[in-house]
This record gives C-alpha cells, sequence and structure tokens, in this order.
C-alpha cells in the first residue's frame, strides 16, 4: 500500500468523523446549511493558498474567520436575519476568490484533492480532529440543552453565549479540515448527510452522534478506496458514499 | 436580607420592549414556604418567574439567599418527535444517576420507568412531557422550585396526583415553591401564601384572606366562585 494512500485514507477517516458527529448537532440546531455556506466563504482563502502552495486549509481557516466576524458584524449593524447576511457574505466571498482562482485550480478549490496530503498534514490534522471531538463531546448536551430551551439552560447555569461561541469555532475548524478532503462545494454535505443518515437508524442521541461519527468515517474510507481504484476525484466519490448510506438508512427509519 | 427568608423583592420593575410588564412589586418568602402567584393572562406571571432567574434584565431589587440552588419548570417546552433524545439522557443532562430519576419519576406519578426512559422526549404526550418536566426539575434536589403552569396538558385526576405527591415530596424534602397558576381551588389550599398580580401587586397574602370571591372578581375582572 502506497504511503500517500495511506495519509489520505487516515486523514479522509478522522475529518469525516469529527464532521459526521459536529453535523448531528448543526442538524439538531437546524444550521445544516451553515457547513454549506461556511465551505463557500472560505473560498479566497483557499485561492490564496493553491497559488502560493501551502495547505488549503490554512488558507481556509483566516478566510472563514473573517466571514463569521462579518455576519456578526453585519448583524450586529442591520439585524438583518443571520440567513441573509450568510447569504451575502458567502456570495461575495465565491465573487473574490473567483477574480484570482487560476482556472487550472477551480476543480482542487471546489471538490477537493486529498490525495496530496503529507505527513505533516496528517499530523496535524487527527491533532485537531481529536481536539475539536473531544471539545463538541464536551459542549454536546449543554448545547442540546440550550437549543430545546435557553431559558431552562440558563438556570442550569450553562453559559449560552460561551458556548455557541465555543460552537462556532468548531464549526469554522471543521470546515477548514472538511475542505481539504471534499472541497468548498461539497463540505456541507460531508457535514449533514452521515448525520442525517445517523439520525434514521437510530433511537438515542447517543446512537445519533456516534452513528454520525462512525458513518462521517465510513463514508471518507469507502470514498478513498473507490478513488484508488476508479478515475474520479475523492471528494465526490466519498459525498456519495455519505449519500448511499443515507439512502439505505431510509429503510432502518425508526418510526 | 432577614434570617429564614430565602428570597426578598423590593420595588421590582420590568421593561420589556418599552412595555412596563412589572411595577413596584415588593414581596419575600421564607424557607420551606409554598408561594402561588395568580393573575389574568398578560399580568405578568411569567415574566415575573423568569426575571426572579435573572433572564431579565429590571430595577430594583431581588435577592436570592446565599448560595440557593434554583430549579425551574418553564411555561413552554416544545421537542421535536424527530430528535432522537431518549427521556434517560435529557436527565443525564444534570449528571444523575438511576435511583434519584426514578424516585422523582415517582413523584410525578410515573411508573414503568425502564421504558418510560427509553421513549424519546419527542414522542412524549403534552402531560407526560410536562411530568418529565416537573421530574427533570426536582431530580437534583434544589432548594427553590419555579413552575410556570405546570399544569397545562395534564387531566384533572392527573393534576391531583401530581399535587399530591409534589406536596408530600416538597413537604419532606424542606423546598421552597414558587408556583404560576391559573387554578384558584386545589393550588391555594396548599399555598402559604398568594401573591395577585397585573403588573403591579393586587393582593398578598395567606390563601384564606385573598381567595375571596370579591377579591378574585377585582384580580380576574369577573364573579369567580371556588
Amino acid at each position: 500500500m502506497e504511503v500517500q494512500f495511506l495519509y489520505s485514507l487516515i486523514t479522509g477517516f478522522f475529518i469525516g468523523g469529527v464532521a459526521g458527529y459536529l453535523g448531528s448537532l448543526m442538524i439538531t440546531k437546524r444550521m445544516a446549511l451553515v457547513g454549506d455556506a461556511l465551505g463557500h466563504a472560505a473560498l479566497p482563502g483557499i485561492a490564496l493558498a493553491l497559488i502560493h502552495e501551502f495547505n488549503v486549509s490554512w488558507g481556509a481557516f483566516p478566510a472563514l474567520a473573517l466571514g463569521i466576524f462579518l455576519i456578526w458584524l453585519f448583524e450586529i449593524k442591520t439585524k438583518l436575519p443571520m440567513e441573509a447576511l450568510t447569504g451575502i457574505v458567502f456570495t461575495a466571498s465565491v465573487a473574490i476568490a473567483f477574480l484570482f482562482l487560476p482556472e487550472e485550480k477551480v476543480s482542487t478549490a471546489l471538490i477537493g484533492d486529498i490525495s496530496q496530503v503529507g505527513f505533516w498534514d496528517t499530523f496535524i490534522s487527527i491533532i485537531l480532529c481529536i481536539i475539536t471531538w473531544l471539545i463538541l463531546r464536551r459542549i454536546f448536551s449543554k448545547i442540546i440543552l440550550a437549543n430545546l430551551s435557553e431559558n431552562l439552560a440558563k438556570v442550569e447555569h450553562v453559559e449560552v453565549e460561551k458556548y455557541n461561541f465555543i460552537y462556532l469555532s468548531c464549526i469554522a475548524i471543521v470546515v477548514a479540515l472538511g475542505i481539504k478532503v471534499t472541497g468548498s462545494l461539497l463540505m456541507g454535505a460531508l457535514v449533514i448527510t452521515p448525520a442525517a443518515a445517523a439520525r434514521n437508524f437510530s433511537r438515542n442521541l447517543y446512537q445519533y452522534s456516534y452513528g454520525a461519527l462512525l458513518i462521517g468515517s465510513l463514508s471518507s474510507v469507502i470514498g478513498i478506496i473507490a478513488f484508488n481504484f476508479f478515475v474520479f476525484p475523492a471528494g465526490p466519490l466519498i459525498i456519495l458514499s455519505a449519500f448511499l448510506i443515507f439512502l439505505i438508512s431510509l429503510g432502518f427509519k425508526s418510526k | 436580607m432577614k434570617n429564614n427568608l430565602i428570597l426578598e423583592v423590593r420595588n421590582l420593575n420590568v421593561e420589556l420592549g418599552g412595555e412596563k410588564i412589572l411595577e413596584d412589586l415588593s414581596f419575600d418568602l421564607g424557607n420551606k414556604e409554598i408561594l402561588v402567584i395568580l393573575g389574568p393572562n398578560g399580568a405578568g406571571k411569567s415574566v415575573l418567574l423568569r426575571t426572579l432567574l435573572g433572564l431579565h434584565s429590571f430595577t430594583g431589587q431581588i435577592q436570592w439567599q446565599e448560595n440557593v440552588h434554583i430549579a425551574y419548570v418553564p411555561e413552554s417546552f416544545d421537542v421535536s418527535p424527530g430528535l432522537p433524545l431518549s427521556v434517560k439522557e435529557f436527565f443525564q443532562f444534570k449528571k444523575t444517576d438511576s435511583q434519584k430519576i426514578i424516585k422523582s419519576l415517582q413523584c410525578v406519578g410515573i411508573m414503568g420507568f425502564s421504558k418510560f426512559l427509553e421513549k424519546r422526549l419527542g414522542t412524549l404526550s403534552s402531560g407526560q412531557l410536562r411530568r418529565a418536566l416537573i421530574a427533570w426539575a426536582l431530580v437534583d434536589k434544589p432548594d427553590v422550585i419555579l413552575l410556570d403552569e405546570p399544569m397545562v396538558g395534564i387531566d384533572i385526576h392527573g393534576r391531583e396526583t401530581i399535587y399530591d405527591s409534589l406536596v408530600k415530596f416538597w413537604q419532606k424534602k424542606n423546598q421552597t415553591i414558587i408556583l404560576v397558576s391559573h387554578e384558584i381551588g386545589e393550588v391555594c389550599k396548599k399555598a402559604n401564601k398568594v401573591l395577585a398580580l397585573n403588573k403591579r401587586k393586587l393582593f398578598y397574602g395567606k390563601p384564606k384572606e385573598i381567595i375571596t370571591p370579591q377579591n378574585l372578581a377585582k384580580i380576574y375582572g369577573s364573579t369567580i366562585s371556588v
């Protein structure tokens, strides 16, 4: 087995897992499309990374942070709904990115390229995935409680604003990492589809969140193995694997 | 703050969205007392509870006894039936063990625990959900419980059972209760104090003194018999 292939497999396994786990929270909070929007908001950073040949995640993260900051700032200034502001920021980001994104790099930016990850990329991705997962696991029940009733959560001394900020930061990290695997266009699916499939399989929160983690990892592994056999890029194959599992899950949907 | 008082409220004013909701409200509550808050719709009862919990800004003074542990049963609590959250997991948010969960479920008249705990929270009937929510508030033995219309959605027989077991539980555990309710009969008999409210304090005192047909007509704006 090629070392390069092994790196891709391990990176995909970890990023897919944490993205799935995060997705179970995002679907519960009805923020499923935020992953998609943020994936697009990261494009200017991805474009810079591809031009200057450094890790796309390092390019994506500051662009995401800037995007989230602008949405937050516009919300304070205008009081317009968050989804409208997200729409404005992410489309503007796409427009800016296409001003300088070289044509030959468009495909990598949009659907990712995990075949190029090296040892350090893999190593840092694993560490970041584990840390983000541990943080998410810690805040999981608090976020769910705050989502059920913010007042009840506050009475239970849950600092809702603080936890929401941590949660948003985790989204930014996972999106930045996931962009490397599935690109800006497909990142949303890496978060949503495994969690949606797990929801159909599960009867409780434990099965749901860990089911999403497993399906996320499994989809990435299947997609990357398929990429080794076929000529198609890995990103779409990963998303299609997740979609296939989602279709299978429909048969298991608990009444 | 005087000894034996768990809560002291002085000249409380609350404004929401430019509208005065509560005006110049003062009352206090001793340890282990049950206070029932009455008033017509829009009187500011729920806002008062939330203000006491620190969820709304206010002017005036609200002073709780130091290190008091407060639980809350909100008026509205909706759970999507699609959310895969079991009743047991909902209780585990409070990091409690199975014995305590079972005890508090008994207090609200729920039997057949193992099956009930595995159910999804969102698939419970509205009555079962209210009971679960009250049990959830009781489970970590708070000093004070604030309940906002806790019996909405529960049938009359169920209400009596729940109130009876709750009052026994409260007396045994020495808990202080603040209860917002539309029910004048059963609830008020169990109370030590009644606060009748319509933005301002209308009446405040022992149930026997407050719950008279004349006073109720003033509170609710029409004749009501008990």
